[in-house]
């Protein structure tokens, strides 16, 4: 369902193919071990398929959530505590309708990465879709500033175009980012007075300071 | 020594005899020996038996409790109570053999009083006769003359023979025959009256005693007191009590008459300490555990401090009458005149001496026949009226059971074997506790609650039925209610209500079973040693099982790896559980994190946590391992190692 870059499947857990584990444990503690998995397990399966966002109704029934061999699945309720439970660890968040549609209209405009999801998104009703950060905006915004920094580009301008699909970007982490996200991250240089944003919204430029 | 150890049960019961029978209960009591309280016995419960009188230590139980046969009761007396002291059930043991020659030899007797507190009773009405020595009761009668000689004191029944000397005839100097002495001496030992005719001549009156001599006999002396020191006369010469020739004080019998003479030694004293030490609770010394007198046999006081006085020496009373220890090993009741009419007026082959003489299928017909006659005369006599009823019941319940047996060997049906197991082993219907049984006054229901709780301890721990053992080392708490009330065969039902009160005693008596509750309310019964960690090994080791051996059909995951998952059912399979006890067990495990579960269309499963907390630990540590060997990789790549 969403762009796969490396060709391998995903190498699940062991606990993936545990029948209990898909089933929610009432013993707190246990409770608690089964979120953490699942979360790290979402993590790994988004940052191997780098997925940016993912649509819950649609990752329901997605290999994520949806063991075909033990024909075991995570019921949608508790796939929504555990995305929950990713949010209160700053690992994912839900997209707000208004941010929706910016992100969405954002990465058509800009181009065929993650279309997937995007219309995944687009598609589903409003708190259905969910920015997963396997990496955290913060990390994020440090990658661009290193590669910034790096590449010597500090007080020029660079479109968003550019930083996620132009050619220079290309063999870095960012390259084919969502948009939301990358936005996040950016807002947070301009926060901290590294970059300003201008520009109207289809054609967005960046300056690094 | 008059009080023996007493057997217990597993739930700290007195273990009954054969066709024993309980017949009150009473709590809070203490005993005495003599005039002295028993240090160690001062708080239990008193148990009265057709066949004893136990005393249960409350708390040290099996280390000081004790019992004493009825049979060796020689008479029995009540103490109403004087202010603070309690109300007392004096218990006086037949004299012991010899008894009289012990008195003698041994110093330090304790001095032995009916009641703690002084009574005006006259000097002859204490001097009750029992401690006399039996041998010097028996007279036997001249043949030549007629005069009544004693027999000798020294004479023992079961030793004597022909070389015995026996002395001879008081009067015509004749030497009586050994079996005239033999009989004489039986039947004065088997003598069932205790009280002594005085105007037998042979006998030894104690109130012809000197007060002092009195005392020597172990017995009564209503105005000593504990401290005083005795010696009115004991420096002059002993006087007999039959020809009152004044003998040496060292003398064994009369010199003159060859009567039995007494010892003269002065009672002991008591410290004053000890005194203290004892008027702090109640009053009455205690006995110093220091002396030796401890095969001499004194009486015992049963002092109750909780009431129930009245009940028990009634009921004590009646045991007395009945002595029903007699009729342990003996024969059945003579069979009723109407048997032995009916026998002889049909004069027909049934008769014993012709039964010997059929054989073949005749004979078993006969016997059948026989059999059916006895018991339908056995049925026809016992339920005349009650009284032949009560004196067959034995019979009766035996034969009730025999037919019990048939009916169910027909039917062959698996439960109603059971039940007659059940039945079977509720014949001894004198062990069960009843309200009525138990003594009246202020704390009567704990008492029931108590004596019940122990009755069901007994109940789940008898090995022969193994009630505990066959559900599985656990039962809820209805089932043992229904299986209990079926096993009491059908009398003396027990309420719910008081059912789950006795059972919620269990924990403060010390008992072997314990009742649980589990989260969802439902209580069960286990045995102690069986506690919630045991179980979770128990059904681990069995989960670990599940790895070796593969599941029935093809599971999609790795059984290897995972095992597989369990149902409430399987577990009640596997353990010999009831399904409500497997399913809270596998609840309680699943609380203490040890399994965990899977819903689906098969239903609730239990796996062993794969998911848990201890392999999130596994987990980390792998990661760190990784990360060590990552690093460890790269320093290699550099050229640094």
């Amino acid at each position: 369902m969403a762009t796969t870059t490396a060709s391998e499947p995903f190498p699940f857990p062991r606990e993936y193919f545990f029948p209990a584990f898909f089933t929610r444990q009432p013993n707190l503690t246990i409770h608690h071990a089964q979120l953490t998995k699942w979360s790290s397990l979402v993590l790994a399966y988004a940052r191997h398929h780098r997925i940016f966002r993912l649509a819950l109704s649609a990752a329901a029934d997605s290999d994520l959530f949806y063991n075909r061999q033990l024909d075991r699945r995570l019921a949608p309720p508790d796939i929504r505590e555990v995305v929950d439970f990713m949010r209160k660890d700053g690992r994912a968040e839900y997209l707000q309708p208004g941010d929706a549609g910016a992100g969405s209209s954002g990465s058509n405009s800009n181009g065929d990465a993650s279309t997937a999801s995007t219309a995944a998104s687009a598609g589903a009703g409003a708190g259905d879709v969910v920015l997963i950060y396997w990496r955290k905006p913060q990390e994020w915004a440090a990658l661009i500033e290193a590669y910034v920094d790096e590449t010597a580009q500090k007080g020029s301008v660079l479109t968003v175009y550019e930083l996620t699909e132009g050619e220079n970007t290309r063999g870095t982490e960012f390259h084919g980012m969502d948009n939301g996200v990358l936005m996040k991250a950016l807002n947070i240089l301009v926060k901290r007075g590294k970059a300003q944003i201008f520009g109207s919204e289809d054609s967005l430029g960046v300056k690094f300071f | 020594m008059f009080l023996k150890h007493l057997d217990l049960t597993t739930a700290l019961r007195p273990l009954y005899l054969p066709d024993e029978v309980l017949l009150f209960v009473q709590d809070n009591v203490g005993l005495y020996e003599g005039k002295y309280k028993l240090p160690n016995q001062q708080n239990g419960q008193v148990y009265l038996t057709s066949h004893r009188v136990c005393y249960v230590d409350k708390i040290e139980p099996r280390k000081y409790s004790a019992a004493l046969d009825l049979k060796e009761v020689d008479r029995y007396e009540f103490y109403a109570g004087f202010f603070k002291s309690s109300a007392k059930v004096t218990i006086v043991p037949k004299p012991l053999r010899r008894s009289a020659l012990h008195n003698r030899v041994m110093s330090g007797t304790g001095v032995n009083s009916r009641h703690s507190t002084p009574s005006p009773t006259s000097s002859n009405d204490a001097y009750a006769p029992p401690t006399g020595p039996p041998p010097a009761a028996a007279t036997w009668v001249c043949n030549i003359c007629s005069f009544s000689n004693p027999v000798p004191s020294n004479f023992d029944p079961a030793a004597a023979n022909a070389h015995t000397p026996l002395p001879p005839c008081l009067a015509c100097g004749i030497k009586p025959a050994l079996s005239l002495v033999l009989k004489a001496a039986i039947s004065s030992a088997s003598r069932p009256s205790p009280s002594p005719n005085p105007s037998q001549p042979g006998n030894i009156n104690n109130y012809t005693f000197s007060s002092a001599s009195a005392v020597t006999l172990g017995l009564v002396d209503p105005f000593a007191t504990p401290g005083e020191q005795r010696k009115s006369d004991t420096a002059i010469a002993f006087q007999c009590p039959r020809c009152t020739f004044s003998n040496h004080p060292s003398l064994l019998s009369c010199e003159m008459c060859g009567a039995p003479l007494l010892s003269q030694d002065a009672p002991p004293t008591i410290s004053t300490a000890e005194y203290i030490r004892i008027l702090s609770q109640s009053p009455g010394p205690i006995k110093d555990t220091s002396q030796g007198a401890v095969d001499f046999a004194e009486s015992v006081k049963i002092s109750f401090r909780g009431g129930g006085e009245k009940i028990f020496y009634e009921r004590l009373k009646s045991a007395m009458t009945q002595r029903k220890w007699l009729l342990q090993d003996a024969p059945p009741a003579p069979k009723s005149s109407r048997m032995a009419d009916d026998n002889s007026s049909s004069g027909s082959p049934g008769t014993p001496t012709q039964r010997t003489k059929t054989a073949g299928i005749a004979g078993l017909e006969q016997l059948g026949l026989n059999m059916r006659k006895n018991n339908e005369i056995l049925i026809g006599s016992a339920f005349e009226d009650l009284e032949a009823l009560m004196t067959s019941a034995k019979e009766v319940v035996a034969l009730a059971e025999r037919f019990a047996q048939q009916v169910n060997g027909a039917s062959a049906d698996v439960t109603s074997k059971e039940n007659t197991i059940l039945a079977e082993s509720a014949h001894q219907l004198g062990l069960i506790t009843t309200k009525d049984i138990v003594g009246s006054g202020g704390g009567s229901d704990s008492l029931y609650f108590s004596e019940l709780a122990r009755n069901l301890a007994e109940f789940l721990t008898d090995d022969a039925r193994g009630v505990l053992k066959r559900a599985g080392g656990i039962l809820t708490l209805v089932d043992l209610w229904a299986m209990f009330n079926r096993a009491r065969g059908g009398v003396e039902l027990v309420s719910p209500m008081d059912f789950e009160k006795a059972a919620q005693m269990w924990e403060a008596l010390k008992l072997p079973v314990r009742l649980r509750t589990f989260r969802s309310g439902v209580m069960v019964v286990q045995a102690r040693d069986r506690t919630d960690d045991a179980t979770i090994r128990s059904i681990l080791a069995w989960l670990q099982d599940l790895h070796e051996f593969p599941p029935d059909r093809e599971v999609a995951w790795d059984w290897r790896e995972f095992g597989r998952g369990v149902t409430a059912q399987d577990t009640a399979e596997r353990f010999c559980w009831s399904l409500g006890v497997a399913e809270e067990e596998l609840l309680m495990a699943e609380e203490q994190g040890v399994l965990c579960r899977e819903e689906g269309l098969e239903g609730l499963k239990f796996w062993k946590n794969y998911i848990g907390k201890t392999d999130i630990a596994v987990l980390q540590k792998r990661e760190a391992q990784e990360e060590a060997d990552a690093i460890l990789r790269r320093l290699k790549d550099t050229g640094l190692i």
